[in-house]
């Protein structure tokens, strides 16, 4: 009883041998929709290779893991061959039948085996090594998913906008220029709001005529887990949405799916507009092979689901047009039964990951070819670029300046860059970082989006799939954190669960960090950086001053287009406009710009060291290293203590090997850290020292485990420098300041 | 419970001194079929296979030329797929090396027996009349039968410099080796360039530079003389030269015949792909190799190696897989070819 997927398997050849099978209303016929008879046995075949993996599945616990599977959402078979092969495609993980359909299309291939290297997690596994059962290839166009709550549509819409700007780039890109992306997902994780957000945002794009080729599939089988969708509930959400097209299928049937995803797909390439698919499905066997029905479902309701079997609709369609006899069908689907046994015992002998280096191995993405490196614009070219400002540009400038001339130049540099956010364009940016970019590469090149993270995001690594560079703004710190598993759940993961086929090199921009007087408050002073600080093979830069700014913007760009990162570049916004250190017109924090023909790049990790004292070493960091400059200063003229400041530059992954060599021969270390305490870059850095074998004394000055508040209050939770010479006087044991 | 099996069935070059006689020694109760093939020669004016298997003796001349070899080979292999006991095998997929195509086309009934016979003689002819340029059989494995990057390099290193008046192709990917397909100029500079390797470089006798674009000029002829007719659908997966699965009555017929007398001809044929995708996509217990001869045994295993199949990864766990409980029957090793008749 408690076995459905058992007795979905006799149900099947129970009913086919009796002729038992579901009447086809309304009457549809392949030769209507131009495809052969060949071509529904061949879905035939797809479904019941899908089935009997699902099917196997559930048998072989301890050889098979993460047994959610297919079963029911055979259809999409027919989605494979309504859409080209480019057609980029994410996918839902209940898309087996698509995946092994197109891949059937790639000769040579071996969908079966590979999806059996898969379920058994073996480290030949093509798609992720071994790290995770995901759906994908890069030969056919399917980036892997492991999203189970929607957090896959952002990047496809993204993907979907990319495909319209490659035309102006000049340059060959991965899709082509009449591409459609596919982006399938479940009724239940169409309520997540990062799906509303994402569907919202194509609408937004087509509303204002923004071309937007995607087809979301949502594969409605009316239940989330054991959580039932209201009747019609997606129907009437997304019946009327603006510039949304919708269509509705039968998912059960081969036919009536190719009718919808031929007419939504067309729509969607000839039109340029989002199409929404709505394919009317079931759910068999339960949502996980631990999943028990009966727990949340009456047994009449699990049957009558059951017997709406898709396989059942399909032999009916063989049967009434001739196609194959229910012998034949069930023949058909015993041979594959013992095939997909066979390749699964077979598969489950492969070999397995079993080191953490191979595990992580492709955190760390493979590096493009050298020669795939842009060269560098001449300097007639960089001269030519800031014609028009050539004065502003010879003036000393401040760190929001620099930012701005550094992009600039890397534009020009690098032609599939593009920069995106919210006010970034017209406006220039909220800091007019971004000021004049607009003017100098154009609306396909630097473009204004909507007020969504989680789109800017998902626009980012959509666009990345695509061959651009994107240079994503976040505002503020604070926004961030809504879209945060844009980038921990998908940008950061793409090269690991993808064994390192797909990368989503990036340069995010973020504005934050504490100290700025014209906007108050934690909203626009956010303080925390710990939700990137673990994520795996995320670089997180932070500049604190112009000249670092633009020279590690640059290494930014390299570190993304050269490896294939994902790259933080946090902008302390309390600098932007900074231009004195010690007096009122000393100009000691501004700087010339020097373009990049003109000076080397800045080496990734290499901190920077102020002084070579010996008495106390400040390590620091953005605001930090700004204040602990002024305090050194004091701390010189009249406490006559010799400093080093180290300026740590790059905050993940910290080079250990040079702050432990710059650290060493100091007598105490000072810790200045303006984020939060609880957390810290301070408690990594004095877990470092320690386990590298520092023993002086070592402390920390942090901000205080608090939001911002407004006004001049803002300054009691964050470091200081009194705050910084009082703590290096206390760590020497010298008296305090008052 | 049955054993599954994928069958190969064997190209040119299969039908030597060794087998002379193979036809009569295995299949003399297979009247009716050899018959049927005899007859068919005696109308198109040419020497029978019976009288070629049976002929006093074996001549290079008369049983390794394309217009007699290929039909004697057809004969024997055809003759040994219906004498596998299919109560105790159950045959999972078929495929084949070059021309073992057209006979996997006939052993998989995508063709009949007498097509068959038609579509080997045929070809067979026309390549013997119209083919021009030669092959080269190069190694790419070490003696271990791993393969060598090193030897890749100095392949790829000899090819990149190759005259412009010679052409050069890769004819087939056979397991552990690379058969060239060359014009006259190419095949001289492959055999002064190549490091000598005894017996290799080695230019297959009475073999034109199949599996190219130089043989295109066969393509038309073969379309005119063989139709689209004479297709239908398979009853085993039938796996091609590119890796392709043609399963029975998923198979679009003018797709196969597109494949079979254009692609097929004049580009390269992949039976290390045609290998691969057999063993990962049906899982057999064994593979059978049709006779006549052995010699596919060994690029067949230099492939499993390559994967390692079995968990053979080299040589001499092939050989010892071999002794024990072989994994690849020959059935033109009669030791072998009793486990599966």
């Amino acid at each position: 009883m408690f076995n459905r997927a058992d007795i979905i398997d006799e149900g099947f050849k129970r009913r086919v041998t009796a002729l038992d099978l579901p009447e086809i209303t309304p009457p549809l016929s392949h030769t209507q929709l131009g495809l052969s008879a060949k071509t529904l046995v061949d879905w035939f075949d797809t479904q019941i290779m899908s089935r009997q993996l699902d099917l196997m599945a559930r048998r072989t616990k301890g050889e098979t893991f993460y047994s959610i599977g297919s079963a029911g959402h055979e259809g999409l078979a027919a989605i494979a061959t309504a859409s080209r092969l480019t057609d980029m495609a994410f996918l839902h993980y209940r898309d087996a039948a698509f995946v092994i359909q197109r891949r059937k299309s790639v000769v040579g291939s071996t969908p079966l085996y590979d999806m059996a290297l898969s379920f058994s997690a073996s480290s030949e596994d093509p798609v992720s090594g071994g790290r995770h059962k995901v759906l994908g290839g890069a030969d056919i166009y399917v980036p892997p998913q492991t999203s189970t709550i929607a957090s896959h549509l952002p990047k496809a819409v993204g993907a979907a906008h990319s495909i319209c700007l490659t035309s102006k780039t000049g340059l060959e890109h991965p899709l082509p220029s009449d591409s459609v992306i596919l982006c399938s997902f479940g009724d239940a994780s169409s309520n997540h709001s990062t799906a509303q957000g994402a569907i919202n945002a194509a609408c937004w794009a087509a509303y204002q005529n923004s071309p937007m080729p995607i087809v979301f599939i949502c594969e409605d089988n009316d239940i989330g887990i054991s959580v039932r969708t209201p009747r019609g509930w997606i129907e009437q959400n997304y019946k009327n949405r603006p510039s949304l097209g919708y269509i509705q299928c039968d998912g059960r049937n081969l036919l009536s799916v190719y009718a919808g995803a031929t007419s939504a797909i067309t729509t969607a390439r000839n039109r340029r507009k989002p199409v929404f698919l709505h394919v009317k499905t079931v759910r068999l066997a339960g949502h996980a092979g631990a999943d028990i029905e009966m727990r949340y479902t009456d047994m009449a309701a699990i049957e009558a689901n059951e017997s709406r079997d898709p396989l059942l609709v399909t032999a009916a369609l063989l049967i009434e047009n001739n196609i194959l006899t229910a012998d034949e069908i069930l023949n058909r689907y015993n041979t594959m039964a013992a095939r997909v046994e066979r390749v699964a015992q077979t598969a489950f002998t492969r070999p397995k990951l079993s080191t953490a280096k191979d595990i992580t191995a492709p955190i760390t993405p493979p590096e493009i070819a050298f020669e795939d490196t842009p060269s560098l614009p001449s300097l007639i070219q960089h001269k030519a670029l800031f014609a028009q400002d050539s004065t502003q540009v010879s003036r000393p400038s401040n760190m929001a300046r620099q930012i701005g001339y550094a992009l600039t130049d890397l534009m020009q540099h690098y032609k599939n860059a593009i920069v995106f956010g919210e006010d970034v364009a017209r406006k220039g940016g909220v800091y007019s970082v971004t000021s004049g970019l607009l003017d100098k590469f154009g609306p396909a090149r630097v473009m204004d989006t909507l007020l969504d993270e989680q789109t800017i995001l998902g626009l980012a690594i959509g666009a990345a799939h695509n061959g651009f560079l994107p240079v994503p703004e976040i505002q503020f710190l604070a926004y961030l954190h809504n879209a945060e598993d844009q980038i921990r759940g998908e940008a950061a993961t793409l090269s690991f669960f993808s064994n390192g086929q797909f990368t989503n090199p990036m340069v995010i921009r973020i504005a934050g960090l504490g100290y700025q007087r014209g906007f108050g408050g934690h909203f626009h002073n956010d303080n925390s950086i710990n939700v990137l600080r673990d994520i795996p093979g995320l670089i997180i830069v932070c500049p604190s001053n112009g000249e670092d700014a633009r020279r590690m913007l640059r290494t930014a760009f390299d570190l993304a287009h050269r490896e294939r990162k994902v790259v933080i570049f946090l902008e302390p916004i309390a600098l932007y406009m900074t231009t004195d250190l010690h007096e009122d017109g000393d100009k000691l924090w501004t700087s010339h710009y020097t373009p990049p023909q003109s000076e080397t790049t800045l080496d990734f990790g290499i901190p920077h060291q102020h002084g070579a004292g010996k008495d106390v070493c400040i390590l620091t960091y953005g605001n930090g290293y700004y204040l602990s400059r002024k305090a050194e200063k004091t701390l010189k003229e009249k406490h006559g203590l010799n400093l080093r400041v180290i300026d740590l530059r790059w905050l993940k992954p910290l080079n250990e090997t040079a702050i432990v060599e710059a650290t060493k021969a100091c007598d105490h270390i000072l810790i200045v850290d303006e984020c939060r305490k609880t957390g810290s870059l301070a408690e990594e850095l004095t877990k470092l020292l320690i386990d590298n074998g520092y023993d002086k004394p070592i402390r920390s000055v942090t901000g205080v485990d608090s939001y911002i508040p407004l006004g001049p209050a803002a300054y009691e939770v964050l470091p200081s420098v009194d705050n910084i010479i009082n703590a290096t006087l206390s760590l020497i044991g010298k008296g305090l300041i008052s | 419970m049955k054993k599954t099996a994928l069958v190969i069935c064997p190209g040119r070059g299969t039908y030597n001194k060794a087998e002379h006689g193979y036809l009569y020694r295995h299949h003399a109760n297979q009247t009716d079929f050899i018959q049927m093939l005899d007859s068919y020669r005696a109308c198109q004016d040419q020497i029978t296979i019976s009288e070629l298997d049976q002929s006093p003796q074996f001549s290079s001349s008369l049983h390794v030329t394309g217009d007699n070899a290929s039909s004697l080979i057809y004969g024997c292999a055809l003759a040994d797929f219906q004498a596998i006991d299919q109560n105790k095998i159950d045959i999972v997929g078929v495929t084949g090396n070059s021309m073992g195509w057209y006979l996997a086309l006939a052993a998989s009934k995508a063709v009949s027996l007498e097509d068959g016979a038609r579509i080997v003689n045929t070809t067979g002819k026309l390549m013997h009349d119209h083919a021009q340029g030669g092959q080269i059989v190069y190694p790419i494995v070490d003696d271990n039968w791993v393969l060598s990057p090193e030897k890749q390099r100095l392949i790829d290193s000899v090819l990149s410099k190759k005259p412009d008046d010679a052409f050069i192709d890769i004819s087939i990917k056979l397991g552990g080796i690379l058969i060239f397909a060359a014009n006259t100029a190419g095949l001289s500079y492959l055999q002064k360039s190549l490091p000598k390797q005894s017996p290799y470089p080695l230019k297959l006798a009475h073999h034109g530079a199949f599996h190219s674009s130089h043989v295109g000029n066969v393509v038309p002829m073969a379309q005119q003389a063989l139709s689209v007719d004479m297709l239908s659908t398979p009853n085993l997966p039938l796996i091609d030269g590119k890796g392709r699965i043609w399963q029975p009555q998923a198979t679009d017929l003018d797709a196969l015949y597109d494949y079979t007398f254009g692609t097929q001809i004049n580009s390269l044929f992949d039976y290390s792909k045609a290998v691969e995708v057999g063993i990962k996509e049906f899982a057999p217990d064994m593979i059978i190799i049709l006779g006549p001869g052995s010699t596919l045994g060994g690029p067949t295993a230099q492939e499993l190696i390559k994967h390692r199949w079995q968990g053979l990864k080299n040589k001499a766990d092939f050989k010892h897989r071999q002794s024990q409980d072989p994994y690849i029957i020959s059935m033109n090793i009669d030791e072998q070819r009793r486990r599966v008749i």
